[in-house]
């Protein structure tokens, strides 16, 4: 990376502060609403009266920006793909990926489709994955308590490992989609870019 | 509707003289819906699935004739869906159409060779069908002549060139190809399936 030694990930001046910060990002997990996949579906309860995320601060929010949590809630195609990445990349450190059901570990059902990607974990680094097809509102409270036990330990380094591997992201990324498809693509999403 | 067919079927057995195996039209809504059209178009086929169901078949050469006919009773076109029949080496289209006035879905089946896919377009019946021509071609390759807007749609453009719902296309090969080998989902020797 070109610009490693301007990067501080967690700043040397307020170590004595971490467990404090982490306690506090484990406790205000923004999501970004971008749902793909069948997995959206199983937003709605997670949300409303009987599992209500938001007493453990978890919010639905509209921007990227401010985004903390990335659900990315089933199968991935080549074309949400490229939205995801662009998305994760917008996002403000830290930020933490956990994906939903067997299709972003392996293809789950879709394992021979053509559209589906196969592992989110080259494109993307996750750092929670939930088994299951659709996994119940209860294996998803799971993996959010999983992630905040994670966070609040300092393992969930997925956005660590995004800028350390960064390489490695890029090459996966660039096989996929061809090279120069930011430029190609993105570009007519979001003109800034 | 069984009980009004079946003293008709033994009627022709019995006069032998009559070719004719085309089964009587039900006296309801859609049996006259299907009489009042084969009547205009006499080379369609036309059948009763069921309660507001109907079915026509057509050749390929008037598809486009049957189906201004039909506009006039189907204002609605619904989806134009296809059928691979690999052994047969055609693709059977499916245009399925809505009528408001009668409530009633009648599917319009053509049947065209898979190496020579070309239809005329319906834009001009229903503009809509721009859409699900595009669809129909970019998935099986169909051409729909007079569409100005056929060319690549949602796939990525090398999903495109290959028509991906085509029987013939292997996808397994071509997912190997794109997402690499090392999905742990199959195993070459059929052995161990990881589920
Ligand atoms: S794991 Fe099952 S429910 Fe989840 S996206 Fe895949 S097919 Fe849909």
């Amino acid at each position: 990376m070109q610009n490693g030694d301007v990067v501080h990930y967690e700043l040397k001046e307020f170590q004595l502060f971490e467990p404090l910060f982490r306690w506090a990002r484990k406790k205000s997990l923004w999501i970004v609403a971008f749902c793909t996949g069948c997995g959206g579906i199983e937003m709605p309860p997670l949300a409303t009266a009987r599992y209500d995320f938001e007493r453990f601060g978890i919010m639905p929010n509209p921007a990227p920006r401010m985004g903390d949590l990335f659900l990315i809630t089933g199968y991935v195609t080549p074309k949400t793909l490229k939205r995801i990445i662009i998305t994760y990349e917008m996002m403000q450190d830290p930020k933490y990926v956990l994906a939903h059901g067997s299709c972003p570990i392996n293809g789950g059902v879709y394992w021979d489709s053509y559209n589906v990607v196969k592992q989110l974990d080259k494109y993307i680094p996750v750092d929670v994955a939930i088994a299951g097809c659709m996994p119940r509102a209860e294996a998803v409270m799971d993996g959010i308590m999983t992630i905040m036990k994670k966070i609040e330990d300092g393992t969930a380094d997925g956005w660590k490992r995004y800028r350390e591997n960064y390489e490695y992201y890029r090459k996966n990324q660039d096989e996929l989609f061809g090279e120069g498809w930011r430029e190609k693509d993105a570009r007519r999403w979001l003109a800034w870019i | 509707m069984d009980m009004k067919e079946k003293p008709k079927v033994e009627e022709k057995v019995q006069g032998e003289t009559t070719v004719e195996e085309k089964p009587t039209l039900p006296d309801t809504k859609e049996g006259k819906l299907v009489k009042a059209l084969i009547e205009k178009a006499p080379y369609a086929e036309g059948e009763v699935i069921r309660e507001r169901r109907i079915k026509f078949t057509v050749p390929v050469e008037r598809i486009h004739e049957f189906l201004e006919l039909a506009s006039e009773k189907f204002e609605m076109l619904m989806q134009i869906s296809v059928v691979d029949w690999l052994k047969e080496g055609q693709f059977e289209v499916t245009y399925q159409l809505w009528s408001v006035s009668e409530s009633v879905h009648a599917f319009v089946k053509v049947r065209i060779p898979r190496d020579d896919a070309k239809l005329p377009t319906v834009m001009d019946i229903w503009p809509v069908a721009e859409t699900y021509e595009r669809e129909a071609h970019e998935f099986f390759g169909i051409v729909f002549e007079g569409n100005p807007r056929l060319g690549p749609f949602i796939l990525e453009p090398r999903e495109y060139e290959k028509h991906p719902l085509r029987k013939d296309f292997n996808t397994l090969s071509y997912v190997k190809t794109i997402y690499g080998e090392d999905f742990d989902r199959y195993d070459e020797s059929k052995t161990n399936y990881v589920i």
